[in-house]
């Protein structure tokens, strides 16, 4: 018997239907091998697959919300999924099937249906009785966002291990420090000199 | 609500809130008070549980900019108290808040706005939304 749990937010439900790991001595109603899995959108096709599409679809959408909101160029592309904005209001959203000769899956959502698909993965995230091993995927996110994430990384590494250097250097010195007041040696000069 | 977000410490009365509102530059009650973590933080919890709570409305509200030309109403509406209130409260010779006023421009930052409240709700929201405002 496997173990259904339907994460709901307004317009959009999430199905997990899947079993507990019992070699991990979980508990009954736990989820942990996901079998099957159902996204619906009121008015939309039906969106469902398997355990190594969901976690790429998750990943998309959330990428792409952080897109769209960034002020970047709201497009995610991957071999599974496209996320396109067709304007400031609708989301063109492309499911390529792994299956020969199935054409994708073409949806158009607005912000409150993509808002509303965001917080049924969020309910999932966070919830204790499903855990979802992270797969990892190749996208396509725009070569201007990726340019500013390593930009970021190597300006970041360029920058404070020297700083942290200095910093320790400073500390350290400083307990040794010794200020050379040359008034003090002139007069000792003097003195000598007499 | 600070009660049941234990926030008491931080904001003990809406005085404290209307105070630290007043740190926004764009208000035209700008005061500089140097607004610490804690505050910021509390600040936050407070909009994430407020956008909980207003869920449904910020969704009819994207909804309704979704199909303009059947469901103008709420939009409407809500543009112009939106409108209302920035020239109500904020220092209007400010650029920024002329961009917020001019309604050819306005709409994005409007729908950006909603969208970042829309996608704070869960209990990660607060975590959520402090990463959207220190990208923003």
């Amino acid at each position: 018997m496997q173990n259904k749990l339907t994460f709901h937010q307004s317009s959009v439900s999430l199905e997990i239907i899947g079993l507990p790991d019992y070699s991990n001595n979980e508990n009954k109603d736990q989820i942990s091998i996901i079998s099957q899995w159902k996204l619906t959108i009121v008015d939309k096709p039906l969106i469902e697959g398997k355990i190594e599409h969901l976690g790429p679809i998750m990943d998309a959408f959330y990428i792409y919300s952080n897109l769209l909101i960034k002020n970047e160029i709201p497009i995610y592309e991957s071999k599974l999924i496209d996320i396109k904005a067709d304007n400031l209001h609708i989301h063109n959203i492309v499911l390529k099937s792994s299956k020969a000769n199935v054409k994708p899956l073409v949806l158009k959502i607005g912000n409150s249906l993509l808002s509303d698909t965001i917080n049924c993965f969020d309910q999932l995230n966070e919830s204790p009785k499903v855990r979802i091993k992270k797969t990892f995927i190749t996208t396509n996110i725009p070569k201007k966002l990726r340019f500013g994430l390593n930009n970021k990384v190597k300006f970041f590494n360029l920058f404070i291990p020297p700083l942290i250097a200095i910093c320790s250097l400073i500390l350290f010195s400083s307990t040794f420090i010794y200020f050379y007041s040359p008034f003090e040696n002139i007069e000792e000069k003097e003195l000598n000199k007499f | 609500m600070s009660n049941r977000l234990d926030l008491n410490d931080v904001l003990p009365n809406k005085i404290t809130i209307w105070k630290l509102r007043n740190n926004n530059p764009l208000r035209k009650s700008f005061v500089k008070n140097n607004i610490k973590v804690n505050e910021l933080d509390a600040l936050i919890k407070i909009t994430v549980e407020m956008s909980k709570y207003l869920y449904p409305y910020i969704r009819e509200i994207l909804n309704s900019k979704e199909d303009i030309k059947e469901n103008s109403i709420i939009w409407n509406d809500f543009n112009k108290r939106f409108i209302e209130l920035i020239k109500e409260r904020f220092n209007v010779d400010s650029m920024r808040v002329k961009k917020l006023l001019n309604q050819a421009e306005n709409d994005e930052i409007i729908i950006k706005f909603l969208l970042i409240l829309s996608f704070s709700i869960s209990n990660q929201g607060y975590q959520k939304l402090k990463n959207f405002l220190y990208d923003f």
